[in-house]
């Protein structure tokens, strides 16, 4: 075994059907929601042409809080997204060439997965990951001396 | 020329529970469920389940009849409830039902894992209305994605997240009135725990004791979720129990002690009794030398400024991992007020509640090796992984001779019923450095997959002798339900659930539920039709207190059986 792989099996796990059937979860590009006026949090994620993953694939929020996020599905095939907020799953059909919004809220820190459940898009690659990063409160912080992280 | 892509419109995300049948809305039967009926939620509406243990003394028992020794025969699903999973959320291959269902005048509240919590039609099991609660994917969780139920007052639902969140919801809609942050995901902390109401509180405490937290209980209003109080069970140095930790170090900043389970209350002594967790690091003793309050304790707390009266330490300077957050049942006995608990450390405990001190302790469960409990209570270890390296064998194992699962107390027949695992485990001893977040065990542990067994047990609190025992092929790890019907419910691992004769143990009648059961089964009625209502989903902390199933199918279904009608 290596500890680095042949840059061939690399570029073979950034499409579909190269290495693996589909797009290996958790890996690529990372995107950072913007904060708007409206204190809300906005960011656009796509789903490009034949690629069957949300860009960017990891969306990194910097606190928890509202997050309006515009999709676009550029694929010549329909998709959807089953999205973590609040309250309940949001869900949103997205026909080919289709572009839809989505408001979500989530308390954070902590990551969450979203995907298309459409077939077997969510293993195939439409799988993206929200990253809330952030504290709690200090009012729910434990009432102790600073102790060391990893 | 690369032209613009006209864009179809696909509007706004819609809510999920949009695209099902769920109804919307409950009827408005929480509106008047307060303190005082729950006070009186025995006597005055054994027809309801209004708290997590079906009153505030914990005895899990109801004086429904209708179902009773002679006709349980007859007893068959009435409708079943199922949530599945969707999509990946946190321990995909642990979540598990285990919720205690509370039921208002027809209307079932019930939470499920991962933020789930559900208002069904106790009589048809149709879904009124539903809450997801946004669970990170990454939030540390000792013992699987679970919950453990809700507390239901004033129309409103509390219900604590796996992100240590306390909600209230309004009882009508599932819509949210207030969200309180009471624990530190970032230092290990979450929730698990069903809330309890007392008077115009809602109590909760935290989970995250193998994270090397400082367990706590919080207190927060109802009507606002203002914080009342938070009640820490490791004292800082200085305070009352602090020189049963070492002087120097920060051993006490992370030393557990959660409350993970509902307390009991008794209303006359304006006491709450808060079951704690194990020290921390569970299994490597010598780094926190002392007897480690108020770890594996009772702990008596005045509702009312959140301050410590009183405690009884079931395992001091505990190395074995045995939680005492399993809970303390009140009851009375030729007139004294006492409180009955099983421990995980394999023994029974009757001690007087007024003042929490020992009155009876005796053995419940065939295997203890880890040490002996002598009549008096003296506590002494003999097997306990000392040496770094040494694998050390005892019994029970650190799931307990009785895990978080509660026991019953009929006071029609005076016997305390209990589910008992005999199980052991090895420890081995493995120091590390703590680090916020990281498990914080200080040993490797398995625990045993053969030469296990269980039963459900009977006891008399007078004597302490064991009156039955039905005898389980594996250990049992679901909660006992005892009612006036002379019968006594209990799930078992492998999917059945059954009826027991409360004075014989005698099996009258099961059914098999297709998973395991590792939850609180209720009893209510509806229109005068008797349900019993048991959510199954087996899962969570298998590797812990039942390794032998870990293959076995999981699930995600309430099972609500009635009598023909």
């Amino acid at each position: 075994m290596t500890a680095t792989a042949d840059k061939t099996v690399l570029e073979g796990l950034e499409k579909q059907n190269g290495v693996t059937l589909g797009r290996v979860l958790g890996r690529g590009s990372v995107g950072e929601a913007e904060e708007g006026s409206d204190g809300k949090m906005h960011a656009t994620v796509r789903i490009p042409l034949d690629e069957l993953v949300f860009e960017p694939r990891l969306l990194v929020l910097p606190h928890g809080g509202d997050l309006e996020l515009e999709i676009i599905n550029d694929d010549n095939n329909s998709h959807c997204a089953v999205l973590p907020s609040n309250g309940d799953l949001k869900f949103i059909w997205l026909e080919n060439f289709a572009r839809g919004t989505a408001s979500l809220n989530l308390d954070g820190p902590g990551y969450y997965w979203y995907g298309s459940r459409t077939g077997n898009d969510e293993g195939r690659g439409l799988t993206g990951t929200i990253v809330v990063g952030g504290e709690v409160p200090e009012e729910a912080r434990l009432d102790r001396p600073h102790q060391p992280r990893p | 020329m690369a032209t613009e892509t006209k864009y179809v419109d696909a509007g706004a995300a819609v809510d999920f529970k949009t695209l099902s049948t769920m109804v919307g809305s409950a009827p408005p039967v929480a509106k008047g469920v307060a303190y005082e009926r729950i006070l009186n939620a025995r006597t005055e509406e054994p027809h309801n389940w209004l708290t997590y243990y079906g009153a505030y003394n914990g005895q899990r028992y109801s004086p429904l009849d209708q179902i009773n020794a002679g006709n349980v025969k007859n007893l068959t699903p009435a409708w079943v409830f199922q949530c599945g999973s969707m999509g990946m959320h946190s321990g995909a291959s642990t979540y598990s039902f285990e919720a205690s269902p509370i039921v208002v005048d027809g209307v079932m509240y019930v939470t499920g894992w991962d933020g789930w919590v559900w208002a069904l039609d106790a009589k048809t099991g149709t879904e009124l209305w539903r809450y997801k609660h946004a669970s990170p994917y990454d939030v540390s969780l000792c013992c699987g994605n679970v919950n453990r139920g809700c507390a239901v007052a004033q129309g409103k639902v509390f219900v604590t997240t796996l992100n240590a969140h306390v909600l209230a919801l309004d009882a009508e809609t599932g819509e949210v009135v207030w969200d309180k942050v009471y624990g530190d995901v970032r230092a290990g902390e979450s929730a698990t725990v069903a809330p309890l109401i007392v008077k115009d509180m809602v109590i909760v405490g935290s989970s995250g004791g193998e994270f090397g937290v400082r367990g706590h209980a919080d207190a927060f209003k109802l009507e606002t979720g203002e914080r009342v109080w938070r009640c820490y069970m490791v004292p800082k140095p200085g305070e009352p129990g602090s020189d049963t930790w070492p002087a120097d170090g920060e051993a006490w900043a992370r030393g557990g002690a959660n409350c993970w389970i509902t307390p009991t209350y008794d209303p006359d002594l304006n006491i709450l009794y808060f079951n704690t967790g194990n020290p921390c690091p569970d299994f490597d003793g010598a780094v926190r030398e002392g007897d480690n309050l108020y770890t594996d304790c009772v702990v008596a707390v005045d509702p009312d400024s959140g301050e410590i009266r009183n405690h009884y330490q079931y395992t001091p300077h505990d190395v074995w991992d045995y939680d005492s957050t399993m809970e303390n049942i009140l009851f009375e006995l030729d007139g004294q007020k006492l409180l009955g608990h099983f421990d995980k450390n394999g023994y029974f405990f009757i001690l007087d509640r007024t003042d929490c001190s020992l009155v009876r302790v005796v053995p419940f469960v065939d295997r203890i090796t880890w040490g002996e409990i002598d009549a008096k209570g003296k506590v002494t270890p003999r097997l306990f992984p000392e040496k770094e390296g040494d694998p050390v064998h005892f019994w029970p194992g650190p799931a307990g001779a009785k895990e978080w699962t509660h026991a019953a107390y009929s006071p029609k027949t005076g016997l305390f019923y209990a589910p008992v695992q005999d199980i052991g485990a090895t420890a081995t001893r493995r120091r590390r450095e703590f680090k916020e977040s990281i498990p914080y065990w200080g040993a490797g542990v398995a625990v045993d997959t053969e030469d296990v067994a269980g039963y459900v047990s009977a006891f008399d609190p007078a004597t302490g002798q064991e009156k039955w025992r039905w005898t389980n092929e594996q250990p049992m790890c679901a909660s006992v339900l005892a009612t006036g019907g002379d019968l006594v419910f209990a799930g078992a691992p492998s999917g059945e659930f059954r009826a027991y004769n409360a004075s014989s143990g005698d099996m009258l009648w099961q059914f098999q539920c297709g998973s395991g059961h590792h939850s609180s089964p209720s009893t209510y009625t509806v229109d005068g039709r008797q349900y019993i209502a048991v959510p199954t989903g087996w899962g969570a902390w298998t590797e812990g207190f039942l390794p032998g199933m870990l293959g076995a199918a999981g699930g995600a279904a309430l099972f609500a059986f009635a009598l023909p009608e």
